[in-house]
């Protein structure tokens, strides 16, 4: 141990602060850096609150809180991670007090509302938090990068006006979705808002039916629980999930964090946008904008749906498969045949051009296993890749004109891709006649050979 | 050589000694064509590049000011900046694998399927893509011939 | 005829100058023994002695547009194989043909063994064989990074990893066999060196050694068959038919060349180019190293971290080293084939060595383990089971035709071999626990017959 650690034990032995072996075995355990050690140190309230002799379990910190009985927000270790303590804030920057004083101030108990009162009425809690993080020259101090909107986002939020507005503790406010005491950088993967646990941080209020009881949407029906279990099985919740890609969007990349509201139908479209920008402009100029504007429908999630939206299919084209253009087209357009005949041709042109591809790509397996160069094939299938996922993109303007010139270039590939693998064919059949005229070569001069030892042995 | 020898034994033996002739002739020939083709250069230079734009390729760049190159296995984005100067970098998107395009208005190259952006040294300025594109060199000679190197 | 006249002409000249009719002369003497032994079993050594020139020529010729390094290897054998004319002919047939002189290599020591041929006046023969062929080994495992790409990457690094388990150098052999503390391209030139310069010229000499013993002794006869010496002439003979037996070979390198280009597909015989080296990638389950290190590595397993104090892997090592030294020193130890008598025994110690690693090989195969989730690791015991059923099948095969054929009747080692599969596969015992209780078992036999051998010999005078 440092000598300068071994100084601050010390001191607080002398100052009867330190008593216990079990406290001192608790706060060694941590295996603080020396300046995090000093921190917790001279801090009389983490003394004191660690040990077992001078407190209730209600209120001693220990690194396993569940051993003695303590709540889990008491959790040792996980204070010593806490942003803030990181950055030097202790017990004292949100408790008020002194760390250097031997007894509590008054002023810790005046802070906020008793026990009881406080857990029962949570409308407090945005209000303390925004003390400092509404104020930037403060935060600067700690984080220049950091918003400092999040309260006045916060207050315009459904959350907030329930909160704040309906004094319903039951919405969520900084505590629900940050926790207390063990606080981390929203880039750490075990903050509860860290996009891959996101989801999980706002279902534990609105998966839970119980929970979401009475609660109602726009238009006054029942808020419904199943938006997590749509979204783990959606490509979305797959891609943020299961595989691991932040780049994919949680709950709040549509919905908003501090501001959390449901999109409205007139902004869905642009939420999608965010990501999907080629797809929203193709969409922008086609027909179906107007006709979606004229119904009030909500421009992507007609089609694709929300929380449950499913990894797009080329069956989606297909009447027999999914009847989604066909229904509506035959309600809302009926005297436009010409629409039905557009779909058809997506879904036959991109189904060819997949099959192509498909049967290109078993090709470069084939012929390499044959031991055959299939880099110009493989460039090749990959630019077929290309074009179809350019022309699943381009129905989106519900026109041909576009599509078909990425089509065009498509079949092309693909006449390109048929020409190389006939020309590997070649090479392969060169190979083995190349080998049949050698092993012929071979053949001859072994019965040559034979005939000659032969001979020669008669000879003999 | 055998003075004892009756001619059928001779013509027989003589029949033999051609069959072994050509035997070896075309032994040497089938072991020697394999490596005298290994052996000759290919007018392509070795192993990784460089490799030369065509023709059409390198219009594709004077008009659109990009184009999307096959480099051995690899798709490359071979772009001229506000500048005029070429870069080469990864044509393929690090977040799923599309093929990016450049925008010579915004000097950027964008990710059409997620709408990740992309500087022109291949760092991710938006959107999804997790890693930055990989970069490559490009040199373009007198006469307009462009080589890239991967 | 004026041709014939001319080439007398030409070796006149040359024999004027050089001296070479005694050479000639000698080697028209030099005879083949004949009667004793299938003809075939005197082929092997020139079969593997032609698939090392093949390896020399289909070398050079790689070595045109190999280059080592970070960005350069894997490249230059992609170029190799995908675009240089017939650049995947040479790879696939240095492929081939290296793991083809190993098999012949390894039938032709054990023809070696099984006749005896390493009896005085030729146990030096033996000792360089025996070197030649662990340079063949080092040949297969520094060619085989080569190409840096994942499996050879992972092979390696896992092959040399077993050596920080030699005593005290250990650590310091490793650092110098890889260029660093991790396989890393340093690795690579390392590998490089020995593989075309370092190997090339040791086995060149060795094998001028090995040719120079057997021209001045003769090839050697059968032991104690007392049949009429009768012999084939080396040249041209056993020469042409040497010749024609390599044209053959040639056309089946060409024809497995072609038609399977990346190898039969077995684990430990493949080399698909694959994925570039990285380092910093995670190993996946199945790297095996090639079929002929196959018995080690599986050996390497079945060892516990510790052992009698020392570690599992050390006591591994000296384990395989002792068997090495034993292979190494057959000709001093059979006693009996000294005498020009025949030795069962040392014919028994060559088949159940066999056995021994059959089982180790097949073991390493995974035989019978069925599908495997991806990432986990097959179930021992499920292993074992097959692999001893397929090992007693193999055993029982060979037994009979040795008894049929060669009129056998010493199965200790084998036996013990055998006794050791079931054990372990059929019965459950631990690898090493079955080991020990075959070793044993053999060495009592041992005991038996050579003490019942002593007082029998009395009264009969012969033995076998």
């Amino acid at each position: 141990m440092p000598a300068q650690a071994k100084d601050l034990f010390n001191d607080a032995i002398d100052n009867e602060l330190l008593n216990e072996a079990s406290q001192l075995r608790e706060l060694l355990s941590l295996a603080l850096s020396p300046s995090k050690l000093e921190l917790l140190m001279r801090d009389n309230c983490v003394l004191c609150h660690t040990d077992p002799e001078a407190q209730d379990p209600e209120t001693l910190f220990w690194t396993d809180p569940e051993a003695v009985g303590s709540p889990p927000h008491l959790n040792l270790r996980e204070v010593v991670r806490d942003v803030h303590f990181r950055r030097g804030l202790s017990c004292s920057g949100c408790h008020g007090g002194t760390p250097t004083d031997e007894d509590m101030a008054d002023e810790i108990y005046d802070r906020w509302p008793e026990a009881p009162e406080r857990h029962a009425d949570r409308t407090w809690i945005p209000d303390f938090c925004a003390r400092c993080h509404s104020d930037p020259a403060f935060m600067r101090r700690f984080d220049p990068s950091l918003a400092t909107d999040q309260y006045a986002k916060y207050r315009e939020s459904l959350h907030g006006k329930l909160l704040l507005e309906q004094a319903d503790s039951k919405a969520a406010q900084c505590v629900s979705c940050h926790g207390v005491h063990g606080i981390r950088d929203s880039k750490s993967p075990r903050s509860p808002v860290h996009p891959r646990n996101v989801p999980y941080t706002c279902g534990a209020c609105h998966a839970d039916a119980d929970y979401m009881k009475g609660y109602k949407d726009a238009a006054g029906d029942p808020l419904p629980t199943n938006q997590l279990e749509e979204f783990e099985t959606s490509v979305h919740g797959r891609a943020l999930l299961e595989r691991g890609d932040t780049g994919a969007p949680a709950c709040n990349d549509c919905h908003g964090n501090h501001a959390a509201m449901p999109p409205e139908i007139a902004s869905i479209g642009q939420v999608c946008r965010t990501c999907h920008s080629g797809n929203g402009e193709l969409f922008e100029g086609s027909k179906h904008k107007k006709a979606f504007e004229r119904n009030g429908w909500p421009e992507c999630e007609k089609c694709h749906g929300n929380h449950a939206i499913a990894r797009t299919d080329d069956s989606m084209l297909n009447e027999k498969s999914n009847p989604l253009c066909y229904e509506c087209h035959r309600e809302n357009a009926e005297d436009n045949p010409d629409c039905i005949r557009t779909a058809e041709y997506f879904y036959a042109s991109i189904s060819t051009l997949a099959t192509e591809q498909k049967s290109l790509a078993e090709q470069v397996h084939q012929l390499a296993e044959k031991g055959l160069d299939v880099e110009p094939l493989a460039a090749t299938v990959d630019d077929m890749e290309d074009t179809l996922r350019q022309s699943r993109s381009l129905i989106h303007a519900f026109d041909r004109s576009e599509f078909e010139k990425i089509e065009k270039r498509g079949h092309e590939a693909a006449r390109q891709g048929w020409e190389q693998v006939e020309a590997a064919e070649g090479e392969y059949r060169f190979r083995l006649t190349g080998l049949r005229v050698a092993i012929g070569f071979m053949i001859l001069l072994s019965v040559a050979l034979y005939l000659k030892i032969r001979e020669m042995e008669a000879r003999t | 050589m055998s003075h004892h020898a009756s001619p059928a034994r001779l013509s027989r033996r003589s029949v033999l000694n051609v069959l072994l002739s050509v035997g070896v002739l075309g032994w040497l020939a089938s072991v020697l064509y394999p490596v005298i083709r290994y052996l000759t250069p290919l007018p392509l230079v070795g192993p990784g590049g460089p490799v030369q734009l065509t023709r059409s390729e390198v219009t594709k760049i004077e008009r659109d000011k990009f184009a999307i190159v096959p480099v051995g296995r690899r798709r490359v984005l071979v772009l001229e900046d506000s500048e005029g100067e070429l870069r080469a970098l990864d044509a393929k998107c690090t977040h799923e694998g599309c093929t990016v395009k450049y925008m010579p208005r915004d000097s950027l190259i964008v990710c059409a399927c997620h709408n990740g952006r992309f500087d022109l040294q291949g760092r991710v300025v938006a959107g999804p893509p997790p890693k930055p594109l990989a970069t490559y060199a490009v040199q373009r000679d007198e006469e307009g011939v462009i080589k890239v190197t991967v | 005829m004026s041709t014939a006249r001319a080439d007398k002409r030409l070796y006149r000249w040359i024999d004027e100058r050089y001296g070479v009719s005694p050479l000639i002369e000698f080697l028209r003497h030099k005879e083949v023994p004949l009667g004793a032994h299938p003809l075939f079993w005197y082929f092997l050594g020139g079969t593997t002695l032609f698939f090392f020139a093949v390896q020399i020529v289909s070398g050079v010729l790689l070595l045109v547009y190999y280059q080592p390094g970070e960005n350069t290897s894997y490249e230059s054998i992609r170029y190799i194989t995908t675009k240089v004319p017939f650049g995947w002919l040479v790879r696939s047939v240095h492929c081939w043909s290296a793991h083809l002189m190993i098999v012949s290599l390894v039938v032709h020591m054990l023809s070696t063994m099984m006749l005896k041929a390493y009896r005085p006046p030729r146990e030096l023969t033996w000792l360089t064989g025996f070197l030649l062929f662990n340079l063949a080994l080092g040949f297969g495992f520094s060619g085989y990074l080569l190409p840096w790409n994942e499996l050879a990457f992972f092979a390696t690094a896992v092959g040399t990893d077993s050596v920080k388990s030699v005593p005290v150098v250990g650590n310091w052999l490793l650092q110098v066999m890889r260029g660093g503390p991790d396989v890393t391209i340093n690795t690579v030139y390392r590998f490089f060196a020995l593989h075309i310069c370092i190997l090339p010229i040791l086995t060149v000499g060795l094998i001028t050694v090995h040719l120079i013993f057997i021209q001045r002794q003769g090839m050697a006869p059968p032991i104690a068959k007392h049949v009429a010496p009768r012999g084939m002439r080396f040249f041209p003979n056993f020469a042409l038919r040497d010749l024609l037996w390599w044209i053959l070979c040639l056309a089946a390198l060409l024809v497995l060349a072609l038609l399977l280009p990346y190898g039969p597909g077995i684990p430990g015989v493949e080399w698909e180019l694959g994925q570039k080296a990285d380092p910093l990638a995670p190993a996946y389950p199945g790297i095996k190293p090639e079929w002929y290190f196959l018995w080690i590595y599986q050996l390497l397993k079945e060892f516990p971290p510790h052992l009698f104090g020392l570690e599992g892997p050390q006591v591994c090592l000296a384990v395989v080293s002792l068997l090495m030294t034993t292979w190494a020193l057959v000709p001093w130890l059979d006693r009996k084939a000294r005498r020009d008598e025949p030795s069962p025994a040392f014919t028994d110690f060559g088949v159940g060595a066999m056995l021994f690693i059959t089982f180790l090989m097949l073991k390493a195969w995974d035989i019978g383990a069925g599908a495997v989730a991806d990432g986990g690791f097959p179930d021992p015991a499920a292993v074992a089971r097959p692999c001893a059923w397929i090992l007693l099948a193999v055993a029982v095969a060979v037994t009979a035709v040795r008894i049929a054929v060669y009129r056998d009747r010493w199965f200790v080692f084998s036996g013990a071999a055998v006794l050791h599969a079931v054990l372990h596969g059929l019965v459950g015992l631990p690898y090493l626990a079955a080991g020990a209780i075959a070793a044993a078992a053999a060495a009592l036999a041992t005991g038996f017959t050579v003490a019942r051998g002593r007082t029998s010999a009395m009264p009969a005078g012969g033995g076998h």
